[in-house]
């Protein structure tokens, strides 16, 4: 286990809390107030980066639970979050519905067509599920782009989004906002998992005959957890709008699906921590690539004229292989790594790395 | 009644290309159950570098054409040695996931070398129309589905008589005895992964000289995974029934819904065939229904 030695268990409800000790206590404290003084410290411009890690870890939480818990792939996520962002923008703008209605409309409606998309995973699996997605994604896009409800390829602007008589107009309040959001959804995450639902989702993923035969209700399981994993991708879609204003088709790429299975990927598949440390982590490197490209464009001029533009996909798709390959429990294990090893100093070298 | 041959000729023909596309897909797949979702942009970097070679380097087609066959074969190896070998016996979670990442760095490379998003290729055949009853085609139209069927051809023949194919084809049926044959199962695996570049390769060329390189041709390349789900996932007769049917739906649905339904519906139609194959019969017309133990 991951608890230091002498943490005894004197009831139940102790021991399923998730901060055990002192040190979680003292540390997960002083996250929240790292967390929430951020704004006092960091500029706009950074501000708006951990909005947007915010509400991505949101979407691939949702992703997580679908891909890493139930093991049912799905490359059309962006599309998933873009039901969400639209029926969100289309609630707000047209109909003028206040912010948390459109929110929850908007998890729910991408939620149901997440479900609809779901529905041949009770037969099929793997690469079937895979090519259902996508088309999902192609499909959902073409729509948003051809439909006059949506605007079309104009795109349609949001309102801020605003609660009682508070707006949140400016990076910071947003920042409030979105780390509320994302905090109650990762929690709701985490209990998931670790409940009945969860566990009957690892045992869809690990053996679905298996778990048939033990009386997991398989399609009861599966479209529950495209319905949880889409609605997750509804509500980051509808903060999203709200974050960036305007909504346009090319926010959501098949290209961006492809990088939230990735981030799924790095940070861990199957574990509460992964989409977290995944999501920073590819979004910080995003960060490092648009900074240090045009450096190295100075320093090089003979660089083809393309390199601004390729080389981040060229890192990202290398960095998914490489993850794969070499580490292919991600971040989330390494992290666990360290910490067995922090707790067993000096003696690390009886870690059974595994 | 022209309009309507035409949409015929040009379709069946699109549709040769998209089920030689499939073949590259479904021959890894038989030999390796692993699924290649960067077969749309193998497609594009092979178009591209044929461009790079035609044009850029301005070289007779009797040398670039050759070199584009070479770099896919090149490319294929290295795709397997360096992403897919570390991970055979992986779960198909990893398979699938590891060639959504190489399909992101072609991505990269392709934007990287080529920044220009469209270009269209010298023209390598013909340029005088062909005149079918009252339809007029260009001339591309036939020679992709001549070329297309003649590799069908000789890939079939490959499979049938030569001891590669038929050592492919057992590494399809059962690895473990095949290995206790002394058939070198990694040494199929990477011929497999060569073949389907090259497929992909030639089907890219074909398709560009039709329509020019845009990054559109990722979508023919997920198009062609229509012609699988259709066909069925391990079947070489269902990719060729599959693809001229794909190819038919796909322009004639296209000539006849784009007024009634919007532009661009041309584009989705094998998308939207994908969710009903899914939903009626997901294994397709000709695969065989995995049975499954424990």
């Amino acid at each position: 286990m991951d608890l230091p030695c002498g943490t005894r268990n004197y009831d139940y409800a102790k021991d399923m809390a998730i901060l055990r000790t002192r040190t979680h206590w003292a540390l997960f404290i002083g996250l929240l107030v790292i967390v929430f003084t951020a704004p006092l410290y960091l500029g706009n411009y950074w501000l708006g980066v951990a909005n947007l890690i915010g509400i991505t870890i949101i979407a691939v939480t949702g992703l997580n639970i679908l891909m890493g818990y139930c093991g049912q792939l799905s490359i059309g996520h962006a599309g998933f979050i873009a039901v969400g962002a639209y029926t969100a923008a289309v609630l707000t703008n047209r109909l003028g519905f206040p912010f948390l209605a459109g929110l929850i409309c908007s998890g729910f409606t991408a939620g149901f067509i997440g479900l609809i998309f779901g529905i041949p995973s009770v037969r099929v699996k793997g690469f079937y599920l895979a090519i259902t997605t996508i088309a999902a994604q192609f499909i959902i896009i073409w729509i948003i782009t051809h439909w006059s409800v949506t605007g079309g390829f104009v795109g349609i602007s949001v309102p801020y989004a605003s609660i009682g008589g508070i707006s949140f107009k400016g990076e910071a309040s947003q920042f409030y906002l979105i780390m509320v959001i994302t905090a109650v959804c990762i929690l709701f995450a985490k209990n998931l998992a670790r409940g009945r639902v969860g566990r009957a989702f690892i045992a869809i993923r690990d053996n679905d005959l298996a778990a048939e035969v033990m009386g997991v209700n398989l399609l009861h399981y599966k479209l529950l957890a495209f319905f949880i994993g889409c609605f997750l991708a509804g509500i980051a879609g509808s903060l999203f709008a709200h974050w960036i204003g305007f909504l346009s088709a090319e926010n959501f790429t098949l290209t961006d699906s492809i990088l939230y299975v990735g981030m799924v990927v790095i940070g861990g598949l199957g574990t509460t921590l992964g989409p977290i440390l995944g999501v920073i982590f590819i979004r910080l490197l995003q960060q490092g690539i648009m900074y240090i490209s045009p450096v190295l464009e100075n320093a090089f001029p003979g660089l083809p004229a393309g390199f601004a533009t390729g080389v981040g996909p060229m890192v990202f798709g290398l960095v998914i292989v490489l993850f794969l390959i070499l580490e292919p429990r991600g971040l989330a294990h390494r992290w666990g790594l360290f910490k067995s090893a922090y707790r067993l100093w000096p003696f690390s070298y009886c870690l059974d790395i595994t | 009644m022209a309009e309507f041959l035409q949409y015929v000729i040009t379709g069946l023909a699109v549709g040769m290309v998209y089920a030689l596309i499939a073949l590259g897909f479904a021959l890894v797949w038989k030999s390796s159950s692993v699924a290649n979702l960067a077969l749309g942009q193998l497609v594009l970097i092979s178009s591209w570098f044929t461009y790079g070679m035609l044009v850029q380097a301005s070289l007779p087609y009797w040398l670039g054409l050759p070199l584009t066959i070479l770099f896919a074969l090149l490319l294929g190896w290295i795709i397997e040695r360096f992403a897919l070998r570390p991970l055979v016996a992986q779960p198909i979670l990893s398979l699938i996931t590891v060639t959504l990442g190489v399909a992101y760095f072609l991505e990269g490379v392709v934007s990287f070398i080529w920044p220009m998003s469209v270009a269209a290729l010298p023209r390598i055949f013909p340029v005088e129309p062909v005149h079918i009853g009252p339809a007029v085609v260009s001339q591309e139209y036939i020679w992709a589905a001549v070329i297309s069927l003649a590799l069908f051809g000789l890939l079939s023949l490959f499979f049938r008589y030569h001891r590669m194919g038929v050592a492919m084809r057992a590494t399809a049926d059962d690895q473990l005895a095949v290995q206790a044959c002394a058939i070198p199962v990694t040494s199929v695996f990477s011929t497999s992964w060569m073949f389907a570049c090259v497929v992909a390769a030639i089907g890219g060329v074909l398709i560009s000289c039709i329509g020019g390189i845009t990054f559109g041709l990722v979508e023919t390349g997920l198009k062609s995974f229509s012609v699988v789900i259709l066909g069925g996932l391990n079947s070489f007769v269902g990719c060729i029934v599959a693809g001229p049917i794909i190819g038919l739906c796909e322009n004639l649905g296209g000539g006849y819904l784009t007024p009634l339904i919007g532009p661009g519906i041309k584009d989705i139609i094998p998308f939207i065939i994908i969710i009903i194959v899914m939903f009626i019969k997901p294994y397709g017309l000709f695969g065989e229904t995995r049975i499954e133990r424990i």
